[in-house]
């Protein structure tokens, strides 16, 4: 079967970035939080999502992520979190994706910090539902901040990465 | 020019959401009203000045957080819950950012002066 080969050999790569974003997740679980506010992290995962997003098909993007996601809210048993990556995530995932097509990976750091953005606003919109207030809505400056550092800074990872690793264009 | 919007709209982010962080955080509650917001629903008023030093626990779901009231102030002393975050927020009066528990649907805030009220109902 030499049509099936190339098949097999991106799952293994989308399995093997599912695995590292996994266990950067789980890093990142064990650091203490650098601010005391809720949402606010640095998002080490992301750098793989940012990397598949320009590496790999939009639909293989977030199959890395939704597994991602998925595994690691079992793995903090934390639900909750679950509902924010989520709606944080799919927001983020559909603008990266789409300034992924526009523009090339010369352009990585400003669309991971406008990621980042989408992301914080998804979240927000995920706490008014969930809190049942709009109270929230305060938070979002403070997360924008802080989410446009953590996207540069993960923006900036994922640029390395992608320097050093030629990955296989399909 | 499309990388030229793309850097303008992120650096906007960021210059903008920093102004208006440290606006916010440096910025003096209107009243010295505070609210403890349980599920969308005010629980308690309280006029933090003239309050005695008390405890008021709140309950959701099962889970508890205990609130303290101390010299004018108010903080999370305990919470049923898997991070704490409320705990570790600290006091309210440090800043006027909102003492918040996700897990626990708990929001304590200094109350905002008018269109709040559409939040009880």
């Amino acid at each position: 079967m030499p049509e099936r080969k190339p098949d097999i050999k991106r799952l293994t790569e989308l399995s093997l970035l599912t695995a590292v974003s996994l266990i950067m997740f789980v890093i990142e679980m064990q650091l203490p939080p650098i601010v005391p506010v809720p949402g606010v992290k640095l998002g080490l995962a992301n750098i793989i999502t940012v990397y598949a997003v320009y590496n790999y098909k939009p639909q293989e993007a977030a199959l890395v992520f939704t597994v991602r996601v998925l595994i690691g809210s079992l793995f903090s048993g934390n639900v909750t979190a679950l509902i924010f990556s989520f709606s944080g995530g799919v927001l983020c995932l559909l603008g990266m994706i789409l300034i992924s097509r526009i523009s090339d990976v010369s352009m990585i750091v400003p669309a991971s910090v406008i990621g980042a953005a989408l992301h914080n606003i998804g979240q927000i919109i995920a706490a008014v539902f969930v809190m049942n207030t709009t109270a929230v809505i305060s938070y979002l400056p403070y997360l924008l901040f802080a989410g446009s550092i953590a996207g540069a800074f993960t923006g900036t990872c994922a640029l390395l990465v992608i320097k050093r690793i030629r990955p296989p264009k399909d | 020019m499309k990388k030229k919007i793309l850097i303008i709209i992120s650096a906007a982010i960021f210059l903008v959401s920093g102004a208006l962080s440290v606006y916010l955080y440096n910025k003096k509650p209107d009243g010295r009203t505070v609210e403890i917001i349980s599920d969308g629903k005010v629980l308690y008023e309280l006029d933090i000045e003239n309050e005695s030093d008390r405890e008021i626990t709140v309950e959701f779901d099962g889970r508890k957080n205990i609130i303290k009231i101390e010299n004018s102030d108010v903080y999370v002393s305990d919470a049923e819950c898997y991070d704490h975050t409320c705990m570790k927020m600290g006091r309210l009066s440090q800043s006027g950012v909102p003492i918040v528990c996700l897990p626990n649907k708990l929001i304590i805030r200094y109350k905002e002066g008018g269109g709040e009220l559409d939040a009880r109902t």
